[in-house]
């Protein structure tokens, strides 16, 4: 083990830094912009799910008194973005793919006109057959959601290490199961909104709730309209979080296209229905599994057939469903695999990330079927996984290279706070236990030729102490609500070792501050963090070579005493940091520049994405009502290995608030769309966890000291997610003898299952 | 279109506006200023923007500003602020029960409400006191233990 260095900050029980102003209501959301002379910008949408548009008449909404600008495919560029692909507009072209798709939007002087002119725009469209089932997509014979794209495939792949047939061959058990996720929302409380405003010269500045202020100009804002990057000032406004769905945020291009037409500021929000029919879902996934095992319980190979959901339009989904397919082969030791995954275009909403990025559906499908594994082979599940869990040190079939492993110990945490051992013996009769495991990266290399300068995952970061003894990190990358601004302050302090109160972490710019890519891939506390590490040093390091100078001494014989700096040994010499930074000219900074460790994936996806991986497990003890099918969770308990902590309250709520979001999301929520359309998009249908639902978690830390984090750190936001959703499924089988295969658990599910499983057994 | 000429007083400052007889208190409150009071769902759903209405907490969202006529509203900022923080404020940082903070000014209004009609609640009641306000973050474990720490302290 890497050794642990003892810390004064990092680690210890701190008050966010940024609690108190939002705790005062004083923090500035988007929404709480107020810009001089800003407009109100608002979308028109297609009520349809398939349709050609034949015309586009805006010339009424554009005599209204108050309508500052109309934009159509009319009068904006053809012009296409997406990350994995190329294949979205700003405006619909010549046809509208999806219920909500952005057929105009308007900037008008308030709300009650903008609602008027998206009145007095006509739209003549022929309807087409909607394609909304991704294995009729692929059937043929049904229309092409783009046409230039053949048998309506996003993104396939097919996956082959080992010897996979020998591996059945010599299998003394094969399994074989089929499971199906849904489409659910991140339900982040604020609704998604952008604000922009043009200058003369095409200057144009964007705030927005964006978990990454860098990357949006180089995949959206500049493509689209045709201006270099840096043409973009994009100003982060605190998230009022986001769980991956603001990372493609399509209301920052139109707030700028709409300030540019209407050379005025404007204000972008979409309504809560709007978010919910039009942001990125995460990606439903129909995933088929057959795994071959030796008696003793050592996995020898898998068989995997993905079919998954990318909706109308692409955004991260080819990446989403690479995750899907890989993840969990890296968490315990597989000799063989066989994958094959296909992305189907769709007439839904375009389907994307949130928190786990493909892996909550690969935990659900893969730990549910492992338990199925464990009962036909007569081994208890936790054992089951302890003989098959990869360790520090491997190097996993598909590249992955484990630098530190904690997940054992999580697993026996996990499951003795259960009671497992005591619980296990008494299944059935509606009370149950099970547990689920699961590994994530600390950032990933697939995004950094996608969205990035270059392969590098690049970190930049500078500390700036300031005149009055403030002290300001710049990071960039972005905090949305998960406190990685208080990781970054804690660092720092700890590097600087001056109070922690001084230090402020304001919201990313990329008008000022250093590159980041930002949030998403739990990758901010190593990436960003070791940025934060070095930069600090920096600063250290120009401070006391600038009160060396102001006391006539050697830096070496200084030390740091709260706001002063002393010579050692002569208590008496001594300045304050406010001294120094006067007499240093105003300000003393240090820049720190980390790039990620890992590598970008081979054509068939083979290397190591990540620096390092984290790794968890959870258990939950359900209740459920035999009579009603409703499941309750009565307890979570989760062991967890995120290298080291380093925001020791955010850290808890990482787990707490992510074994909750994944209870809601098994048990609770989700969008169905009929035909395309989504119904109920409010948060009376879309029902996500209340103070009433939820269970106790409890939890522990296991820290691994990582060769590569900061302190030891590695990410810690998607592992709280990913295996609560599976554990509890693995208790409701526990509980009943009855196995879900489909997301969400609702209670006809239940009773079905149920039935059959009674069925089976007579 | 008609309007009502209305008087309140928000944070015990007197406030006059003229309004339409569907403004929400939400959206006048918001234009007034008062931007600490959040718009989410705009349903009554998600208590993001919960106020203090003669001392019972009610989303800003389903009452009539024309209602609130003569009433005496409290937003979060007017149950304490950076430099005076209110027991519920301070245990909320300090327990770390606010992560990205939209709903927090809302959950502070149904808390201050809880515990001026409950000084001792139990945990179902701090539940229940809450289950009109939508925390995605949390999991609102932390807000049940810093609720539970105020009234104690509040209790002295």
């Amino acid at each position: 083990m890497t050794e642990r260095i003892e810390t004064r900050v990092v680690g210890a029980r701190l008050p966010f830094v940024d609690g108190v102003e939002k705790v005062t209501g004083a923090t500035q959301y988007v929404a709480d912009l107020r810009l001089p002379g800003m407009l109100t910008g608002m979308a028109l949408r297609s009520p349809h799910p398939h349709a050609r548009i034949l015309q586009v008449d805006t010339s009424r909404a554009e005599r209204l008194t108050g309508v500052h600008a109309v934009l159509s495919r009319k009068n904006t560029p053809p012009n296409r973005f997406g990350i994995n692909h190329k294949d979205e507009t700003a405006f619909c072209r010549e046809k509208v793919r999806y219920i909500g798709d952005e057929v105009a939007a308007v900037a008008a002087v308030d709300e009650e006109t903008a609602r008027e002119a998206l009145a007095l725009i006509q739209v003549e469209y022929e309807l087409l057959p909607a394609v909304t089932d991704p294995f009729l997509a692929l059937a043929g014979g049904v229309p092409p959601v783009h046409e230039d794209i053949q048998g309506n495939i996003a993104s396939q792949f097919h996956v082959v290490r080992g010897e996979v047939d020998a591996a059945f061959d010599a299998a003394d058990a094969c399994f074989e199961d089929e499971f199906h996720t849904h489409l659910a929302h991140q339900a982040y409380i604020e609704p998604t909104g952008c604000a922009a405003t043009w200058c003369p010269g095409d200057e144009i500045t964007v705030w927005g709730c964006l978990q990454s202020v860098f990357v949006i100009r180089t995949f959206m804002l500049s493509p689209v309209m045709g201006l270099a990057p840096d043409k973009f000032r994009v100003i982060q406004t605190k998230p009022g979080g986001a769980f991956g769905g603001k990372l493609d945020v399509k209301a920052a291009l139109i707030a700028a296209m709409l300030s540019r037409a209407a050379q005025r500021p404007v204000r972008f929000l979409l309504s809560l229905r709007e978010d919910l029919i039009s942001m990125r879902p995460r990606m439903p996934v129909h995933i088929s599994l057959q795994s071959a095992f030796r008696k003793d319980g050592k996995l020898l190979g898998k068989r995997v057939r993905i079919v998954a959901e990318n909706g109308a339009y692409s955004s991260l989904s080819p990446a989403i469903m690479s995750s899907v397919a890989l993840r969990t082969d890296n968490l315990y030791r597989t000799p063989a695999v066989d994958i094959e995954a296909k992305l189907v275009y769709t007439n839904i909403c375009p389907t994307g990330q949130m928190r786990g990025f493909g892996n909550v559906q690969a935990t659900f499908a893969w730990e549910s079927h492992l338990d199925n594994a464990a009962a036909g082979l007569g081994i208890d599940p936790l054992d089951l996984r302890l003989r098959n869990y990869v360790e520090k040190g491997d190097v996993t079939l598909h590249g992955w290279k484990i630098a530190s492993c904690g997940v054992s110990d999580a697993a026996r945490y996990a499951a003795g706070a259960i009671g497992w051992a005591e619980k296990r013996k008494r299944g059935g009769r509606g009370r149950g236990v099970g547990l689920a495991s699961t590994i994530h990266v600390s950032g990933n290399k697939g995004f950094a030729v996608e969205l990035g300068p270059d392969d590098t995952e690049p970190s930049s970061a500078d500390v700036r102490i300031k005149e009055d003894g403030k002290i300001e990190v710049w990071t960039g990358e972005s905090d949305l609500g998960q406190g990685s601004a208080s990781v970054m302050a804690y660092i720092a302090a700890e590097e600087l070792a001056l109070p922690v109160e001084d230090f402020e972490v304001p919201p990313t710019d990329t008008g000022c501050m250093p590159f980041g890519f930002g949030a998403f891939a739990s990758r901010i506390t190593l990436i960003g963090g070791n940025a934060v590490k070095i930069a600090a040093g920096e600063a250290r390091k120009a401070l006391l070579r600038a009160a060396g100078e102001v006391l006539e001494t050697s830096p070496e014989e200084l030390v740091v005493e709260g706001r002063e700096i002393a010579v050692k040994g002569f208590p008496s010499r001594r300045t304050s940091v406010t001294e120094v930074v006067r007499a240093a000219g105003g300000l003393i900074q240090g820049r720190g520049t980390w790039l990620a460790g890992g590598e970008v994936l081979d054509k068939k996806k083979y290397g190591n994405p990540s620096t390092t991986y984290s790794f968890a497990t959870h258990a939950a003890e359900v209740e459920v009502d035999l009579e009603t099918g409703i499941v309750t969770v009565l307890r979570v308990t989760a062991g967890h290995d995120p290298g080291r902590v380093i925001n020791c309250l955010g850290a808890e709520g990482q787990v707490e608030g992510g074994a909750v979001q994944a209870m809601s999301y098994c048990l609770m929520e989700g969008l169905f769309p009929e035909e395309g359309r989504i119904r109920g998009a409010n948060f009376h249908d879309y029902l996500i966890a209340t103070s009433l639902d939820v269970p106790p978690v409890e939890y522990q830390f296991f820290e691994t000291i990582d060769p590569h984090g900061p302190y030891g750190a590695k990410g810690l936001a998607e592992t709280a997610i990913n295996p609560t959703a599976a554990a509890i499924a693995n208790a409701v089988f526990h509980a009943t003898g009855a196995r879900i295969h489909t997301l969400p658990l609702t209670p006809e599910r239940v009773l079905e299952a149920i039935e059959a499983a009674r069925a089976k057994r007579q | 279109m008609s309007r009502y000429e209305v008087a309140f007083r928000v944070n015990g400052e007197e406030r006059r506006d003229s309004v339409r007889g569907e403004d929400t208190l939400l959206r006048t409150l918001r234009e007034l200023g008062h931007v600490d009071v959040k718009t989410s769902c705009e349903a009554g759903d998600c208590g993001a923007c919960a106020v203090l209405l003669d001392g019972e907490a009610v989303n800003a969202c389903l009452v009539l500003t024309a209602q609130a006529d003569g009433c005496e509203i409290v937003t979060v900022r007017g149950i304490g602020t950076e430099g005076n923080l209110h027991p519920i404020q301070r245990q909320i940082v300090e327990k770390g029960g606010v992560q990205c903070g939209f709903c927090t000014p809302g959950i502070v209004v149904a808390a201050k409400a809880l515990l001026d009609r409950n000084p001792a609640p139990s945990l179902e009641d701090i539940r229940r006191g809450l289950a009109g306000n939508l925390c995605r973050c949390t999991g609102y474990q932390k807000l049940f233990e810093a609720i539970v720490a105020a009234a104690l302290e509040m209790r002295g």
